[in-house]
């Protein structure tokens, strides 16, 4: 079985951003349409948050694997 | 730097750049998903999976021709879509349609054709990128409000209106350039005139009784439409609209535009599909290593920026030109300054002319990035397709071509990275040992992926089917997917 790389847990965190906003708009008694200073909770979530937390997912967890020592 | 405005370039060709705020400004929601899908399937696509093995594993000519065949259609696919939205900006402002193809597609020529000017992809974008923000902060600046209260003062709207300002109003528009496919329906009574005359026909509601009617209006003639009448397509003449009345086939109120029940999730999966795999096909193709950490952070604030910035341009545009919706929105009626009455000249000519350079400069950057990857991925031939000046004109050229006739350019990018994704998505996320495996499962996804949009021209249907069939990509990529898997497993 293969590590599950940082770079997995990433890709990973970046789908749950996505399905989170599913998940927001799905919510029963439409809670997403809740103002909160002005903006709706699915737009600050969907244009907002999510955004803004991918970005801080490929800072922090895309970087590229150490390259191996070579075998003899 | 240089491969964070490559990728940004690639992706952020003009018609994906503007298909956001288009689908911000014409459903609420929906383009809210479709915006976040354009900024995280980048990262996604460049993060996940494994990087192509060493090129004396698989480079082999039977494994690359069909990966360049279909990078090569790809990229033609995303120029035509790309010329034939500059031919509708510039039927939009009342230029020729031609004039805009010409312009746009000899300057593209020329950059990827002359190689000194083959390093000016980043140069490019950034000022497409300064020029489109200029022109969203005088905005901002003009109408003294902030993101917030602008988007707040959109969703509080009890309708949308047209403005005394709106040029439907003062000297009325051609009725021909209006392309999107929202029906022309009026919510109350509105008398149109006819400045310059001409056929209009319409479908009248008496009672519950339809009736087409075709009048010939003499020059500055006017005729009044109710509650429930359509202006049908085919009507060309220029027509003058009255001003503080609703604007037909624009959502009720600005509560319902933010807060409209959003698609089925068969449909928004698809979309997400699609331009998962669409990224992973343009900006993972021929990857043999993969951006440094840093590069994909400051691709990301760049990807999050353009967000922002769509999102501030669609509700801004609301504000000041909610006649967008009148016919439905498309892409080319977002590259006209909307705010007609806030400016005076010369200011007015100078932030138009931004926002159209903003516009060239996007679509000439991602000529660059895209020929770029295209050569990054010939590694039989040393890159020198990116360089071939007789391919690119011949491209350029038939993409002009073809773009004298109008196409929806956001249908057709979708088609492109649709395509390019089921062919080569699954073999560059998990790259097999042997190229014919790559090549086997490509053809299989291209296949399964034809066979649906041919489906597509007789209309799709509703639920998981119908969302099929409207996103090929939703069952294409992972056929070609299980046929990667089967071969990786039967050749080990």
């Amino acid at each position: 079985m293969r590590p599950v790389t940082t770079r997995t847990i990433g890709v990973v965190l970046l789908a749950l951003l996505l399905a989170g906003f599913f998940l927001l708009g799905a919510l029963p008694n439409q809670v997403a349409s809740v103002r909160v200073a002005g903006l709706s909770l699915l737009w600050w979530y969907g244009g907002v948050l999510a955004p803004m937390m991918a970005v801080l997912v490929a800072i922090r967890w895309f970087a590229p694997r150490p390259a191996s020592p070579p075998r003899e | 730097m240089t491969s964070v405005a490559r990728i940004l370039a690639v992706w952020l060709t003009p018609v994906v750049a503007l298909g956001v705020p288009a689908a911000l400004a014409a459903r609420g929601p929906d383009g809210l998903w479709l915006g976040l899908v354009v900024t995280l399937a980048p990262l996604i696509a460049l993060g996940a999976g494994g990087v192509r093995p060493a090129a004396a594993d698989g480079a082999s000519a039977d494994g690359t021709l069909f990966p360049v065949v279909t990078l090569l259609l790809t990229v033609g696919v995303l120029l035509w879509a790309n010329i034939a939205l500059a031919g509708d900006v510039a039927a939009w402002l009342g230029a020729g349609r031609w004039q805009g193809i010409v312009i746009t597609a000899a300057a593209g020529w020329l950059l990827t054709a002359w190689r000194p000017l083959g390093r000016t992809a980043p140069m490019l974008l950034a000022i497409a990128f300064l020029a489109a923000v200029m022109v969203l902060l005088q905005l901002a600046w003009a109408l003294a409000l902030g993101p917030l209260a602008a988007w707040d003062r959109v969703a509080s709207q009890p309708a949308f209106r047209f403005p005394p300002s709106s040029p439907w109003v003062i000297a009325g528009r051609d009725l021909g350039v209006v392309r999107g496919g929202v029906p022309l329906v009026f919510d109350e009574v509105h008398r149109l005139t006819a400045p310059a005359g001409g056929v209009l026909r319409a479908r009248t509601l008496d009672g519950a009784r339809l009736a087409d009617i075709e009048w010939t209006l003499a020059p500055g003639q006017t005729v009044t439409l109710r509650a429930g009448d359509e202006i049908l397509r085919g009507s060309t003449l220029r027509l003058r609209f009255e001003a503080d009345k609703r604007v037909p086939g624009s959502p009720a109120s600005g509560m319902l535009w933010a807060d409209a029940r959003p698609r089925g999730l068969g449909e928004r999966m698809g979309l997400a599909v699609t331009l998962l795999t669409g990224a992973v096909a343009l900006l993972r193709a021929g990857l043999a290593a993969r951006p440094a950490r840093d590069r994909l952070g400051v691709a990301a604030g760049g990807l999050l920026l353009a967000f922002m910035w769509a999102q501030g341009w669609a509700v801004y545009a609301l504000i000041q030109a909610p006649d967008l919706f009148l016919g439905g929105v498309t892409l080319e009626r977002l590259l006209e300054l909307p705010a007609h009455a806030l400016f005076a000249e010369p200011w007015r000519r100078t932030l138009q002319a931004l926002l159209l350079a903003a516009g060239l400069a996007a679509f000439l950057a991602s000529s660059l990035a895209l020929r770029g990857r295209l050569g990054a991925l010939d590694s039989t031939g040393g890159g020198e397709i990116g360089h071939d000046p007789g391919l690119w004109a011949g491209l350029f050229g038939g993409a002009a071509l073809a773009s004298l006739w109008p196409v929806d350019p956001w249908a057709l990018s979708l088609l492109a990275l649709g395509g390019a994704g089921c062919a080569l998505g699954p073999a560059a996320l998990w790259p097999p040992r042997h190229g014919r495996t790559a090549v086997t499962a490509g053809v299989i996804g291209l296949i399964v992926f034809a066979g649906l949009a041919a489906v597509q021209l007789r209309g799709a249907g509703g639920g998981l089917l119908g969302a099929a069939v409207a996103y090929p990509a939703l069952v294409a990529a992972p056929a070609g997917a299980l046929v990667l898997w089967l071969g990786r497993r039967i050749r080990r």
